[in-house]
């Protein structure tokens, strides 16, 4: 029984870890993968809190006592506005950031007035010709 | 390979003394990368105070104070662990605790963590606290019988794999990849630290070279070859001395070049694991009365982490001897860096001295390696 055991048990590792590297080349957070300083890309971020009345208000500006900063500064998201290195790849930054988006949606219970907040990105993978994508967070429910 | 010799593979009895070795360097590691955790909690800050992402909603989040009293049970685990005091136990909560930690969030995921995490696992489940511990260091003691510092060896060939495939992913992805394989991300990797090199102490010429795109083309290659030759000759005893040289030059490289949080100190470790798992099987005969042979033995019983050598003495004046596991035997300087090249602490330095030495073959194998 250990001898059945312990060849399942090895078994299951090398099939899985092999399954997470294969996995990594689609993956945005590539989960033991294993693809070191594997891009030199850059991004940058206008991210906008778009209010019921449709007026676009840059998140640099601190509203109903939140600040970007403060609730999504980690994973090389603080100042979006500034052309940043995307350490783990632009993939997972931009999955970092389309997800924070909807995080920061949803949790700023004071602020009354944004109905979604909306990224317009901007990225160059590995220096190669800026690309541009939009990330739009979920529908503020606190939006009166 | 069949069933049975895989099956004998896995449960062959072999020496745990590497992992015994290993969990020290890795006990330190796991203190580090709790650190800022830690800081971060004392100062009342969590991952939770700002962006996180639960990898499945049924993943439990413990309350704010249950989560700050896990990272502190981990780092006392973690401490247990290094000096080997309820062993077992004590590598079995560092793991649980530091692995909850990394998937608590997405944001918490790096490489260099998730090595941790399976390096952590190994040392749970193979039993790393019979040598080079307080655990032993009681038994004895208190008269009681050593442990079998032997084990089926299932637990480190998979490190083994693991290791390896840390390597090899990483070269892979890289020799897959045109922009890499071609140079152009090594090119604006560089680019963006030109400032970083013009205010260091580099002359104008070595920025220039470092930051020149034919330069760095053959630099990426280089970088891919390295590591795909690593994760490979590892796994042969004929290349496993150059393979973990190289290594070594590599991660002080990254390290002095990169942050990369803690996974040089743990790469660099975790090579302790490609010590043949026997111990004791080379012999060195020395004759302790002589100045060089007393320095020597005081080395050897200060830094063979690894239990390489026994010692016997040799009969006064008769030059310094190593026996080699095969039966190859260096005397007198050629011994000495033999020495010193199976040392973990001095292997880095001795290695190249290695393959220049003076070697004779004795009759016989003195000793048969396992």
């Amino acid at each position: 029984m250990r001898v059945i055991g312990r060849r399942i048990v090895v078994v299951a590792v090398v099939l899985v870890q092999v399954m997470l590297v294969g996995r990594a080349y689609s993956a945005a957070h590539k989960e033991f993968g294993f693809q070191m300083f594997s891009e030199a890309s850059e991004w940058r971020a206008d991210i906008v809190r778009v209010t019921t009345k449709g007026e676009r208000i840059p998140i640099e500006t601190p509203w109903s006592g939140y600040s970007w900063n403060a609730l999504a500064g980690t994973r090389g998201l603080s100042n979006p506005g500034v052309r940043h290195h995307a350490d783990a790849g632009i993939d997972n930054q931009l999955a970092f950031l389309e997800n924070a988006l909807d995080y920061v949606a949803v949790n700023t219970p004071r602020d009354g007035e944004t109905a979604y907040l909306e990224a317009i990105v901007t990225y160059w993978r590995n220096g190669h010709d800026p690309e541009t994508v939009v990330f739009r967070s979920e529908p503020r429910a606190e939006a009166s | 390979m069949t069933l049975t010799a895989f099956d004998e593979l896995l449960g062959r009895r072999v020496s745990m003394r590497a992992l015994a070795v290993l969990r020290v360097p890795v006990g330190f590691v796991t203190l580090l990368h709790l650190r800022p955790f830690l800081e971060r909690a004392r100062d009342g800050r969590i991952y939770r105070d700002l962006f996180h992402e639960p990898y499945a909603s049924w993943y439990p989040e413990l309350p704010r104070a249950l989560y700050v009293t896990l990272l502190w049970i981990a780092a006392l685990a973690a401490f247990a662990m290094t000096i080997g005091l309820a062993t077992r136990i004590a590598t079995v909560i560092t793991f649980a605790a530091v692995t909850y930690n990394l998937f608590v969030s997405t944001t918490h995921m790096h490489n260099n963590r998730a090595y941790l995490v399976i390096v952590l696992a190994a040392l749970a489940v193979a039993p790393c606290g019979r040598e080079f511990s307080v655990d032993a260091h009681i038994r004895s003691r208190r008269g009681r019988p050593l442990l079998d510092p032997n084990a089926p060896g299932w637990p480190l060939w998979l490190l083994r794999f693991e290791a390896s495939v840390v390597y090899g992913a990483s070269g892979v992805s890289k020799l897959l990849d045109p922009d890499w394989f071609g140079g152009r991300v090594a090119w604006e990797r560089m680019l963006d630290q030109r400032a970083n090199l013009e205010n260091s102490p580099l002359p104008d010429w070595a920025v220039s070279v470092l930051t020149d795109r034919t330069f760095n083309a053959g630099s990426a290659k280089l970088v891919v070859l390295t590591e795909i030759f690593i994760a490979g000759a590892l796994w042969s005893r004929r290349t496993r001395y150059l393979a973990v040289w190289v290594a070594v030059v590599f991660h002080v490289a990254i390290e002095l070049s990169a942050s990369v949080q803690v996974f040089s100190y743990l790469a660099i470790s975790t090579l302790l694991i490609w010590a043949v798992p026997s111990t004791r099987d080379r012999v060195l005969i020395v004759d302790p009365a002589a100045p060089n042979g007393r320095r020597l033995l005081t080395t050897v019983r200060a830094l063979d982490w690894l239990a390489r050598f026994r010692v016997e003495p040799a009969p006064p004046g008769a030059p310094l001897q190593v026996v080699d596991r095969d039966g190859t035997m260096f005397e007198r300087g050629d011994a000495t860096a033999f020495v010193l090249s199976r040392l973990p602490l001095t292997a880095w330095f001795a290695l190249p001295l290695v393959p220049f030495a003076r070697r004779t073959r004795t009759r016989s194998r003195a000793i048969r390696a396992s």
